[in-house]
C-alpha cells in the first residue's frame, strides 16, 4: 500500500501552516502514513473498502461557486464551507470558525489524516445556561475542481452546564467531481446541557464522504439526534455516543435511502458508562435498485453502569433484487441490572396494506409510494424543526400529502 | 348487477366454493348466511380480488364485466367495495390520505377531476358524523389503534365517503356491542339506493334486524344450499344451521 502522495501533499501545504502547527500535523501525517486507510480486514471496514484511495492523489480543494438557495431555512443562522472554505457572504455566523485541534480517541487511519490536514471549522463553545438564539446550520458543500480534490475539517460543539443549542450539520454535494472528504465532531456535554443534532447528508456521485462524531455526555446531559441520508456518492458515518455520567439520555434516530450507485455505511456506537443512562435508536431504511447500504449499531453497557435502559432497533425495506443491505446490532452487556431490547428486520412492504389500499381504488404504484413515506415518517416525524422537517421529506421524496395540512 | 356462475374457488389447493351461484340486482340486499367454514369470506375476498385466492371454474360478472380478470384496484374503482372482517392498521397513512387517494383514483378512472380540498373535507366530515367518528380520528393512521368497533365503523365510513355501487361487508357485525350495530346499520342504510345493491355476509341474523335484507342465502359447503326471503334468517336463528347441511 502507497499512500505517498499525500505525503508530496502535505509538504506544499506545510509552507502556508504557521509554524507552531505544522509539528503536530506533521504527527499526525506521520500517523496516517504508519496505519493507512482502514482496509476490510478490520471489522468495523468489512462493508466499506477505502483501500483504493491509498493509490490515489487528491489535491486540496478550492472553493467555488454553489448554489445554497434549497438548502436555506427561515429563522436559523448559518455557517457555509465550500469545499473546506469558509463562505463569509452566505454565513451569518462566521465568528464561529475557528481551526479547531482536538485529539480523537482511538484515532483510525482516516482520522489521523483528517487531522493532518484540517481546515477550520465549527467551533461552538455555550458557557453555562447559555441558549443559541436560533437553530445553527451547519453547510458543508462540496463542489467540482478541475483535478480530484481533497477537504478534511474539524468540528467542536460544547454546551456548558445546562446549555442548549440546535444543530443541522449538512453535508452537500454538487453534480460531478472527484472528492475525498473526512469530517470530525468533538460534541461534549456539560451537565444538564441539551443538544437536538440534526444530520443531512445529500452528496454527489463522486463523492467520498467519511464523518466522525464523537459525543460525550455528563451527567443528566441530553441529545436528540436525527440522521438522514440520502445521495449517491460513497458515505461512511461513525457515530459515537457516551453517556459517561449517570442519568445521560439518548434518542437517537435515523433514516437512509440511498439514491442508485451509492455506497452508505452507517456505523453507530453507544456506550452506557455510567448507571441510570437511557438510550433510544431507531434506524430505518428503504433501499433501491443498485445501492447498498450498511449499518451497525453497537451498544455497549459498561460494568457498573447499572439501570441502564436501551433499546434499539433497525428495520430496512429491500425494494429491489440488486439492493443490499448489511445490518448488524451488536449488544456487549456487562452489567446484570439492566433492561436492553433491540430488534433488527429486512423486509418488503406489508403485503396485507397493500392490498387494503388497492381495494379502495388505490393503484399499486402509488399505495407502495404511500407505504414506503409510511414507512419513512417514523423518523422524519421526529424532526421537531418544522421547516427542517418539510425539506427533509421533500429531498426523500415523501411530500406531505395536501389533505394534511388541513384541520379536519 | 352481480352474476355468479358456477363458482369454484380454492385457497392453498383446498377446495372451499364449489359451483356458487348467486344473482344480484340493483336496489337489492342479501344477506349470505352460513356457518363456519362454509366459504363465506372466500367468496368476499374472491369478489373483491384478493390474492392467494384461485378461481378454477364459473364466471363472475358485474354490470355486464369480467370482474375476475380486474385487478383489486380496478374492481373497486368500478364500484365495487369490500368492508374487510379484519380492516388493517396503516401507520404513517392517515384516513385522510387513504380516503382522498382512493376517492381521486376512482374520479380519475369514472373521467371526473379531482375532488376540490374544500368539498372533501365538507363531505369527509359529514359522512364521519353519521358514523359518530371524532374527526380528529381522521387524521391518524388508518385503523392505527382503533379498537374492533371503532375499525367496522371506520369500514363503514370508508363505503359512505366512496359511494359504491356494490358493497360487500364481511362480517361488518361481528364484533360490534348493540350501540355500534346500530351506528353501522345506519350507514348502510342510509347508502340504500334503487341504482345500489349490498350482500351483508354475517354469521348472525343480529345486523339483520336493523337492516331489512331482500333475498337470505344459506352458503354450506361451498355452495348455496337454501334462498328465502327475510324469515329465512329468523329460522335460521331459531334451528341453527345443523338440519340445512344434514339436508
Amino acid at each position: 500500500m502507497s499512500v505517498a502522495s499525500y505525503a508530496q501533499v502535505f509538504e506544499r501545504c506545510a509552507a502556508a501552516w504557521p509554524a507552531a502547527q505544522r509539528r503536530a500535523r506533521r504527527a499526525k501525517l506521520e500517523e496516517f502514513l504508519r496505519l493507512g486507510f482502514p482496509t476490510r480486514k478490520l471489522e468495523d471496514w468489512r462493508y466499506t473498502d477505502l483501500s483504493a484511495l491509498a493509490e490515489r492523489s487528491f489535491e486540496p480543494a478550492r472553493r467555488t461557486a454553489v448554489a445554497l438557495q434549497d438548502a436555506l431555512l427561515p429563522r436559523s443562522d448559518r455557517l457555509v464551507y465550500v469545499n473546506g472554505e469558509l463562505d463569509r457572504n452566505a454565513s451569518t455566523a462566521d465568528e464561529l470558525s475557528a481551526l479547531v485541534q482536538t485529539e480523537t480517541p482511538g484515532a483510525t487511519g482516516v482520522d489521523a489524516l483528517n487531522a493532518a490536514f484540517a481546515t477550520p471549522g465549527l467551533n461552538l463553545a455555550l458557557g453555562p445556561h447559555a441558549r443559541l438564539a436560533r437553530p445553527l446550520h451547519l453547510i458543508l458543500a462540496g463542489a467540482a475542481n478541475p483535478q480530484a480534490a481533497m477537504t478534511h475539517q474539524r468540528h467542536r460543539i460544547h454546551l456548558g452546564q445546562a446549555a442548549e443549542a440546535v444543530l443541522l450539520v449538512e453535508f452537500r454535494g454538487a453534480a460531478g467531481g472527484d472528492r475525498l472528504v473526512t469530517q470530525t465532531f468533538d460534541i461534549r456535554l456539560a451537565p444538564g446541557s441539551r443538544l437536538r443534532l440534526y444530520r443531512l447528508q445529500d452528496e454527489a456521485a463522486g463523492s467520498q464522504l467519511i464523518s466522525r462524531m464523537d459525543a460525550r455526555l455528563a451527567r443528566d446531559a441530553r441529545i436528540d439526534i436525527v440522521c438522514l441520508d440520502r445521495g449517491c456518492g460513497l458515505a461512511r458515518h461513525d457515530l459515537n455516543l457516551e453517556l459517561a455520567e449517570p442519568g445521560a439520555e439518548v434518542e437517537l434516530a435515523g433514516f437512509y435511502q440511498p439514491a442508485a450507485g451509492a455506497h452508505l455505511d452507517n456505523h453507530t456506537r453507544i456506550v452506557h458508562a455510567a448507571p441510570h443512562g437511557r438510550s433510544r435508536e431507531l434506524f430505518k431504511g428503504i433501499v433501491g435498485e443498485k445501492s447498498r447500504a450498511v449499518f451497525n449499531g453497537k451498544i455497549v453497557v459498561s460494568p457498573g453502569a447499572q439501570k441502564t435502559d436501551s433499546e434499539q432497533r433497525v428495520a430496512n425495506l429491500l425494494l429491489a433484487p440488486r439492493a443490499e443491505v448489511d445490518a448488524k446490532p451488536e449488544l456487549e452487556i456487562y452489567a446484570d441490572d439492566v433492561k436492553c431490547a433491540h430488534g433488527a428486520t429486512v423486509g418488503q412492504l406489508d403485503e396485507t396494506a397493500l392490498a387494503y389500499l388497492r381495494s379502495r381504488g388505490i393503484a399499486d404504484s402509488d399505495a407502495r409510494a404511500l407505504l414506503r413515506r409510511a414507512f419513512a415518517l417514523e423518523v422524519l416525524d421526529r424532526i421537531a424543526w418544522p421547516a427542517l422537517r418539510d425539506r427533509a421529506a421533500l429531498l426523500l421524496g415523501y411530500p406531505p400529502p395536501a389533505e394534511t395540512a388541513l384541520e379536519p | 348487477m352481480l352474476e355468479i356462475r358456477n363458482l369454484h374457488a380454492t385457497v392453498a389447493g383446498k377446495d372451499i366454493l364449489k359451483g356458487l351461484d348467486l344473482t344480484v340486482r340493483a336496489g337489492e340486499v342479501h344477506a349470505i348466511m352460513g356457518p363456519n367454514g362454509s366459504g363465506k369470506s372466500t367468496l368476499a375476498h374472491v369478489l373483491a380480488g384478493r390474492e392467494g385466492y384461485a378461481v378454477t371454474q364459473g364466471t363472475v360478472r358485474f354490470e355486464g364485466k369480467n370482474l375476475l380478470e380486474l385487478p383489486p384496484e380496478a374492481r373497486a374503482c368500478e364500484g365495487l367495495f369490500l368492508g374487510f372482517q379484519y380492516p388493517v392498521e396503516i401507520p404513517g397513512v392517515s384516513n385522510l390520505t387513504l380516503l382522498k387517494a382512493a376517492l381521486n383514483a376512482q374520479r380519475k378512472h369514472r373521467g371526473a377531476p379531482e375532488i376540490d380540498a374544500t368539498d372533501f373535507l365538507v363531505w369527509v366530515r359529514e359522512c364521519a358524523r353519521v358514523m359518530g367518528i371524532d374527526p380528529k380520528m381522521l387524521s391518524r393512521g388508518v385503523n392505527e389503534g382503533f379498537s374492533g368497533g371503532e375499525k367496522k365503523r371506520n369500514e363503514i365510513l370508508q363505503m359512505l365517503v366512496l359511494q359504491p355501487r356494490l358493497a360487500i361487508l364481511d362480517e361488518t357485525d361481528s364484533g360490534l356491542d348493540i350501540d355500534a350495530l346500530k351506528v353501522v346499520a345506519e350507514g348502510i342504510n342510509r347508502l340504500r339506493a334503487p341504482q345500489r345493491a349490498f350482500v351483508l355476509v354475517t354469521h348472525y341474523q343480529r345486523l339483520l334486524d336493523y337492516v331489512q335484507p331482500d333475498f337470505v342465502h344459506v352458503l354450506a359447503g361451498g355452495r348455496i344450499v337454501k334462498s328465502g326471503g327475510p324469515e329465512l334468517a329468523r329460522e335460521l336463528e331459531e334451528k341453527g344451521y345443523g338440519w340445512l347441511e344434514a339436508a
